[in-house]
């Protein structure tokens, strides 16, 4: 039913063989198909054109948003190369993107530049974020924290939001309608009258959910609805003064079977803009935002709340920034801040609180010609982890009038959580086990010895307490970038190498045969491979792009742990031990070894309309260890085969205005199948095929 | 791969074989050592997990002489329920209904394949205590790994439990499955669980440590 590897292998080299045809026929170029304005602010926090960066970065236009007909933020980022959006392995749990095979717990998400907070055991749903009033989506690839500190490990999603331009007032009005009665209606007014501009922005999304698991109660989606509003102004007070402010609300409610479960999630941001001279600029911001969920499981038969979560996360943060630049191109920017958090939670003994105080500094020059250098270094003092230096250098190299060499290494660090410093939980329904967050563990475990729970503690108890330190990781990119004629060729090398990862381990023993966990700093793992990305110009309205990743991922000690021998697995049949060889360890959770995309944009200007298909593929990955080794092996059935998932759609315009688009996502109708499923029964991967149509009035 | 494995373990079996042969003419009179698999082995337990009761009820005890559970509160070497093992040696540790440790057995936890651990002799013993198990309890710590995924408790390969029984005697044992009729992937929802099923290998001579039967 899907395509299978070998098919897209041909696809691919059908397309390449094309690509080479028609590089030969180009003979005269030198002007790039790409657009020499594609230019990002992400990777350097100033204004740099994408195709110069001596880092890895993905730009998503905004007519690739528009072309696709998608409606959120998770929906365009697993189309990109290198990026995954991955399903939780327990069923019914969020998505969570991945980069370079680093996880969405190390991804750090941005609106305008400052951060969203918000995640649900470490895991950030982009689902909440509408994409209808964006300019473009950037992606860094690879440990940022040299600028953004904290989480940004894996990459940096910044969503970039659009200025308005015109005199009068310009807007759309759109409605999109899709499988699973998924309702998504939205508006915007944009305008921009001499030196004020305003934005405006409402979107409402609902849909009746689906169900991947037939067999049991309830739905894998329940129904939902959510609404998104956004406001922005700008004023340009004088050629030297600009100032921006944006407020945005998301409100979610799912309509589950017994109980509630409510998301908000509100951010204000204001910043100015201050030439000082044509050299320099100082730039203040000043951020809040408020995350805030009502959870309640209710016994349908008594009334009785079984269990509650609520979660009200709060962020401030002042920042400055100033920007010189000097001759030759050289930008040098430093900026400061301070971030003031707090978390009240139901599963916490009290609001927690923390204060980090950061500064940052970098330099991007040009040394010699064609030669450019990046370094920076951020430092970041929190309150209750070890303060952290993060510094990066990237340098990139034009070794020919179309080829240029880039590499980079980079640090990222991840602090400890509010849950990992402040957990404060028994599972009362789920058997009576406990978790303690490093912060509270000695009280915690005080408590119980108190109430005669612990039966031993299995841990030394001068241990206890013993402050955490950050996750952190070394980030290495190096690759070429070729651009001539209609084509333009990426490929990029990675390796990152993660220490320090926090894991949980057990305390003590209680009496009633459970036992009371803790977190403490262990594990160490990598991810290597290449991601390869090509776009070319087929013809005049065609574009033509693929992309590749590969990935190996593991933990180094459960390498070492084979290598020494040491781990085991039992064969199904004869219920045999045996000595696991290093071939046979698949590697983490999550991480297929090949990803594949293709896409190809086509606009026919004579009939205003434009068509596009996009294929999406990753081979097999495992969800858990089943058999006993707490590692992934090649001898349990807990694998989900490769698949694609083919995107199609058509697209017109009516009158100048009014737009209309028939879509189909998932046109082969793949729902695999999840080998954790119980037996006899069936767990899907996807839901199927789904069809959309959207209507679009510009006016 | 398996193949290579299987034809490893002849070759080692073959060799082992060649190699006991050599000098039979030297050893004693012994009981033949035993192996054997102990199948369906109901381990059950009152609360503990998902209840609001302490863990209780009656442990299963086993007698390797026998190679059967046993009722007698002197004759048993090991003992089962729930997750919880155990052994005839030590003092109670302090969970409701808990048998009384009058034996002097005991229990090394070993790592290696059942065939790779031949000899007891060496090995650190340890015995049931005040407040805690010989073998630990709990996930990832003991004898087996709980996946909170699919609810599945699986013994951890390459646990090999060496135990000195009541009276003196050695016996290795290998805990295959925690389900009924060790089924190659239980069920949670479906299989019923508290039932052990595991390979053991008993030499009879008391103060002999070898654990093979060759």
């Amino acid at each position: 039913m899907s395509l299978n590897k070998n098919n897209l292998v041909a696809f691919f080299l059908i397309f390449f063989c094309f690509s080479m045809k028609g590089q030969q026929a180009e003979s005269k170029d030198s002007i790039l198909v790409e657009n020499l304005d594609e230019v990002v602010v992400t990777a350097t926090r100033t204004i740099r054109q994408l195709s110069s960066l001596p880092l890895p970065v993905t730009l998503i236009p905004k007519k690739q948003l528009q072309r696709t007909g998608v409606t959120r933020l998770n929906e365009i980022l697993y189309e990109q190369t290198g990026i995954v959006m991955t399903p939780d392995a327990t069923i019914g749990g969020g998505e969570g993107v991945q980069i370079q095979g680093i996880s969405s717990d190390y991804v750090l998400v941005l609106i305008d530049g400052v951060p969203v907070v918000g995640r649900s055991s470490g895991n950030l749903d982009l689902s909440r974020f509408a994409i209808g009033n964006i300019k473009q989506i950037e992606v860094v690839k690879g440990p940022s924290s040299s600028l953004f500190g904290s989480e940004a490990l894996g990459g940096v999603i910044n969503i970039i939001t659009e200025k308005p331009t015109s005199d009068t007032i310009t807007g759309q009005i759109s409605h999109r309608t899709a499988t699973f009665n998924n309702q998504n209606s939205n508006i915007s007014l944009n305008q921009r009258a001499n030196k004020i501009g305003y934005s405006i922005f409402a979107d409402r999304l609902s849909t009746d959910g689906y169900d991947l698991a037939s067999g049991d109660e309830g739905q894998t989606i329940n129904p939902f609805f959510n609404y998104t509003f956004n406001g922005r102004v700008y004023h340009d007070t004088s050629d030297n003064l600009s100032i921006f402010g944006s407020g945005r609300y998301f409100f979610q409610e799912f309509d589950v079977p017994s109980g509630a479960s409510e998301e908000k999630d509100a951010n204000a941001h204001l910043r100015i803009d201050h030439k000082i001279n044509k050299k320099a600029q100082f730039e203040y911001e000043v951020y809040f935002t408020n995350y805030n969920t009502n959870e309640q499981t209710i016994d349908s038969a008594t009334g009785d709340i079984l269990f509650e979560n609520d979660f009200d996360q709060n962020l401030f943060r002042p920042e400055i920034r100033f920007n010189h630049n000097f001759q030759l191109q050289s930008t040098l920017t430093v900026g400061a801040g301070y971030n003031f958090e707090n978390l009240t939670r139901s599963l916490f003994a009290d609001k927690v609180t923390f204060d980090s105080q950061y500064a940052y500094a970098q330099y991007d020059f040009s040394p010699v010609e064609k030669f450019n250098v990046i370094v920076g270094a951020r430092f970041d003092n929190h309150s209750v982890y070890n303060s952290q230096l993060s510094p990066k250098i990237s340098a990139r190299y034009q070794l020919t009038k179309h080829l240029a060499l880039k590499g980079s290494v980079g640090s990222g660090f991840k602090a400890p959580d509010f849950r990992q410093l402040y957990l404060d939980f028994t599972n009362a329904a789920g058997g009576g086990y406990s978790v303690f967050g490093k912060e509270v563990e000695i009280a915690g475990i005080e408590r119980l010895q108190e109430n005669n729970e612990i039966a031993t503690l299995q841990v030394n108890s001068t241990e206890l307490g013993e402050a955490l330190d950050a996750e952190s990781s070394i980030g290495y990119n190096i690759g070429l970038g070729f651009a001539k004629g209609k084509l333009n060729a990426d490929i990029n090398f990675f390796r990152n190498d993660f220490k320090n990862l926090i894991d949980t381990r057990i305390l003590a023993s209680k009496t009633n045969g459970q036992n009371v966990f803790g977190y403490i700093n262990r594990e160490s793992v990598y991810t290597q491979g290449l991601e390869l990305d090509l776009k070319y110009r087929l013809i005049e309205n065609l574009n033509l792009s693929a992309g590749y990743q590969l990935l190996y991922a593991f933990d180094k000690d459960k390498k070492d742990a084979i290598e020494n021998g040491e781990v085991f697995a039992r064969d199904p049949e004869t219920l045999q031990t045996f000595t696991l060889g290093q071939s046979d360890y698949f590697g983490l959770e999550n991480r297929s070894r090949h990803t594949l995309n293709f896409k190809a944009f086509y606009e026919i200007p004579k009939w205003d309309a434009n068509a596009n298909l996009r294929v999406v593929y990753r081979s097999k990955f495992g969800l858990t260890d089943r058999n006993g080794n707490d590692l992934l092996d090649n001898f349990e059935d807990s694998f989900v085969d490769g698949y694609a998932l083919v995107n199609l759609v058509f697209g017109k315009t009516f009158y100048k205005h009014y737009s209309l688009q028939l879509g189909v996502n998932n046109l082969l109708d793949f729902k695999g199948n999840n080998p954790l499923a119980a037996q006899d029964s069936e767990v899907l991967i996807n839901p199927g095929i789904q069809l959309f149509t959207k209507l679009n009035i510009q006016f | 791969m398996k193949t290579t494995i299987k034809f490893f373990s002849l070759l080692f079996m073959l060799v082992a074989f060649v190699g006991c042969s050599d000098d039979e003419d030297d050893t004693p009179d012994l009981d033949a050592v035993e192996s054997s698999t102990a199948s369906n082995i109901e381990a059950p337990q009152t609360g503990g997990a998902g209840t609001d009761e302490p863990e209780g009820g009656p442990f299963t005890k086993f007698s390797f002489e026998t190679g059967a559970v046993t009722d007698s509160d002197t004759e048993w070497d090991i003992a089962f329920r729930g997750t919880t093992i155990a052994v005839n040696g030590g003092t109670v540790t302090g969970t409701d209904d808990e048998p009384e440790r009058n034996g002097n057995a005991a229990v090394a936890i070993e790592t290696g394949t059942f065939a790779n651990i031949t000899n007891a002799d060496g090995l650190t013993f340890a015995q049931d205590a005040d407040g805690s198990f010989a073998i630990p309890t709990g996930s990832d710590d003991g004898w087996y790994n709980y996946n909170s995924a699919t609810f599945i408790a699986s013994p951890i390969p390459g646990i090999v439990l060496v135990v000195r029984t009541h009276d003196g005697k050695y016996a290795k044992i290998e805990i295959l499955s925690y389900y009924r009729d060790a089924p190659a992937e239980p069920n949670a929802f479906t299989d019923e669980s508290r039932v052990y099923t595991f390979n053991y290998v008993y030499n009879p001579n008391e103060g002999e440590t070898t654990l093979t039967t060759e």
